[in-house]
């Protein structure tokens, strides 16, 4: 039963949202590669959806364009997450491991980026009038999505499905934690390079003199 | 992508036209025409109006004006000047000839005298010349030669608290012999008398801007005692500037206030409800976007002075920036000029502006002189394309708003009128591209649906045939996988 390849084992847990991550973890059919690409496809949605939505629903001020915020809102996100998820379950006897966690998450993210790529791409063919189309694919990805995740992080760490809620609450206090102290050494890091380089520059000045 | 690429080049275009048509006309500019874009930024422009001449007292031949507060242009073609410090009213002809000078009046064989007169108003039906005199504490009504026919003071109401100075700074009237007037010390509108001098009400009032001060306080008001709320600050709306009445009877209002934006700029109707709001006049930001671009310093602007041009154009004078903001009467923006500064066409202390025919006329109470704008070619042709554009003309102002863009490729509202242009001809990919450059999301919605809903009759055949098409191989298909043929075919050839 079930010998399917990594990529079929992707379409058997997006479709079984209930007993699919458990074979995904009896079998060990997920791959980090696949994971990895899906992150990638998050970002790209995120850009997307910001900056290549229909004209008659939505214009971007493209007068300027940073890259940060999507970079933020897909890898950021979704790694501080996972850290933060493993950090907080391997506490509370939590089975997954690190991969794993990252794997199921990813999987996860799969309806969501999907309802939302199509979404963009209905965008482009579509009135103002018939947003309900489109508002359609995005609600239903993102629900599918939020049951899929459920799932895959109770399956991951073999938990009771009120101690994962519990432990996705804490996840996100972690979250905030972890975003919290990654600002905190970048300030400090600039601080410290201003001080280096000023340094720097004090000596150059004693030399010229 | 080629979408793109076409409005890559259209901009390109329209900068490159820009950058070859302003040499010619804003050279001439004490100041940098400028406009605003969709997003609220400023752009360079083409000018509208020009600086022409200035006029002061001595050219005028009465003597140097001293703080002047007030002009009027009254319907029989006379300016009617308020120079404040020198208690009187100045009246010239149009080209600013000495025609009198209103500084004795005469009551009841009495003389009275002006103290510091702020506004003046001219009825258009009885010839009548309204003169806030201001710190007498009345408004006059005389006839031209002086004549005083009534008073109107401080009303004995208790509607108008006797704690109040009644301090008028702006007089209008209406059709029905109505008079308003703005007193400074009032902020629930505009005081309003009858013909007879009697006090009738208010008129117009301001909103409170929900500020979460204003917020804030509500929220105690609810939870204090009544003592405490009697102690308590209250939240009244900031009173309006000026206002100016139209020949159909609206009355629109300024108000000079940094802080508050809400009702900055009205058209009241007779109930005294706001009815730019209903015409979709809902986002405009009336004077400069924060900060302002074009100046060295970043302030809000200021409106001091509302006038109504021939066409309906509302223009509005900014005392901070020294500028006057033309808007056409649905309040979309036309043209800007002026500036602070000391050269032709920019203002120390912009006090009031007035405009006849092609002329807008602003007065500078430091400066005590009398500044002409004349509209300019470009102007005209802006002027002429609103115009037919505003009266639903929509075909014919589609050469006008073409030659706007020879002028002025930043000029946002010229898309959008050659885009309805060619919307009405249902040439509805043209006007997507038209729509798109002036960033019209709703206009191009309504096109789109245009364009689709034409593709679709055209290609209607086409595509239920492909769709049958589609349908019947799917069915083939599936029949000849469930008799089992095509896959004893595939697996022989395996």
């Amino acid at each position: 039963m079930l010998d399917l390849t990594k990529g079929q084992f992707l379409k058997h847990v997006i479709f079984h949202p209930f007993e699919g991550f458990e074979d995904l973890r009896w079998k060990k059919g997920g791959s980090g590669r696949i994971a990895f690409g899906i992150v990638c496809l998050l970002f790209f949605q995120q850009l997307a959806w910001d900056r290549l939505y229909g004209f008659q629903y939505y214009v971007a001020y493209d007068k300027l364009f940073n890259i940060v915020p999507y970079l933020f809102k897909s890898f950021v996100l979704f790694f501080t997450f996972v850290v933060a998820n493993w950090a907080m379950c391997t506490l509370f006897d939590g089975e997954g491991s690190l991969k794993n966690i990252y794997i199921n998450t990813a999987y996860a993210l799969v309806p969501y980026i999907t309802g939302y790529l199509i979404g963009t791409f209905l965008s482009h063919f579509l009135v103002q009038d018939e947003y309900i189309f489109i508002e359609a694919c995005e609600i239903i990805g993102t629900a599918w999505t939020v049951v899929l995740f459920i799932s895959g992080i109770k399956a991951v760490h073999q938990f009771t499905i009120w101690k994962t809620l519990w432990l996705l609450l804490l996840t996100l206090v972690a979250m905030v934690a972890i975003l919290f102290l990654l600002v905190l050494l970048l300030t400090l890091f600039q601080q410290v390079l201003i001080f280096v380089l000023s340094l720097y520059t004090e000596i150059t000045y004693r030399f010229r003199v | 992508m080629s979408g793109l690429k076409k409005l890559l080049s259209i901009a390109a275009a329209a900068a490159l036209g820009v950058s070859m048509a302003a040499v010619n006309v804003s050279a001439l500019e004490a100041y940098e025409p400028y406009s605003y874009d969709r997003w609220g930024d400023a752009v360079p422009s083409q000018a509208g109006y020009t600086a022409e001449y200035i006029v002061d007292g001595n050219t005028i031949g009465c003597g140097a004006f001293s703080e002047p507060s007030d002009i009027y242009f009254s319907h029989d073609h006379k300016f009617y000047i308020a120079d404040s410090k020198n208690n009187r009213i100045v009246v010239t002809d149009v080209d600013f000839n000495l025609v009198g000078i209103i500084d004795e009046l005469e009551y009841d064989g009495k003389k009275e005298k002006l103290k510091a007169p702020a506004g003046v108003y001219v009825d258009q039906y009885t010839k009548a010349v309204y003169i806030c005199d201001t710190e007498n504490e009345r408004v006059i009504k005389c006839d031209e030669n002086g004549k005083i026919d009534r008073f109107f003071e401080k009303p004995s109401s208790e509607l108008f608290s006797e704690e109040l100075t009644f301090n008028p700074k702006k007089v209008i009237t209406d059709k029905a012999g109505n008079v308003y007037v703005v007193v400074q010390s009032v902020t629930k509108g505009a005081v309003m008398y009858d013909s007879k001098g009697e006090f009738l009400g208010y008129y117009g009032a301001n909103r409170v801007e929900a500020t979460s001060k204003v917020l804030w306080n509500a929220f105690w008001n609810t939870i204090s005692t009544e003592e405490q709320r009697a102690r308590s600050v209250k939240s009244t709306p900031t009173g309006f500037t000026s206002f100016d009445i139209d020949d159909e009877g609206f009355i629109y209002t300024v108000t000079a206030s940094r802080e508050v934006k809400t009702d900055a700029v009205k058209k009241l109707n007779p109930k005294g409800a706001n009815i730019l709001e209903t015409l979709g006049a809902t986002e405009t930001t009336y004077g400069d976007n924060p900060p302002a671009y074009y100046s060295l310093y970043s302030k809000e602007s200021q409106l001091t002075d509302i006038d109504i041009g021939p066409n309906g154009e509302i223009n509005i004078l900014d005392f901070v920036h020294g500028r006057v903001f033309q808007y056409d009467k649905l309040a979309n923006l036309m043209f800007i000029m002026g500036g602070q500064g000391e050269q032709l066409g920019t203002f120390r202390s912009a006090q009031a502006l007035e405009t006849y025919d092609n002329k807008i006329y602003v007065i500078d109470a430091l400066k005590n002189n009398i500044t002409v704008f004349r509209r300019t070619a470009f102007g005209e042709i802006v002027t002429k394309a609103t115009n037919l554009y505003n009266e639903g003309f929509y075909e014919e102002s589609y050469e006008p708003w073409k030659d706007v863009l020879k002028y002025d490729g930043n000029y946002r509202r010229a898309y959008i009128g050659i885009g309805n242009a060619l919307f009405q001809r249902e040439d509805y990919k043209n006007a997507m591209k038209y729509y798109k450059v002036a960033i019209s999301r709703k206009r191009y919605n309504k096109a789109y649906e245009g364009y689709r809903n034409l593709f679709l009759k055209k290609y209607f055949s086409a595509i239920v045939v492909f769709i049958v098409v589609i349908i019947v191989f799917v069915i083939v298909y599936k029949r000849l996988k469930a008799t089992g043929r095509l896959g004893k075919k595939r697996r022989r050839r395996l």
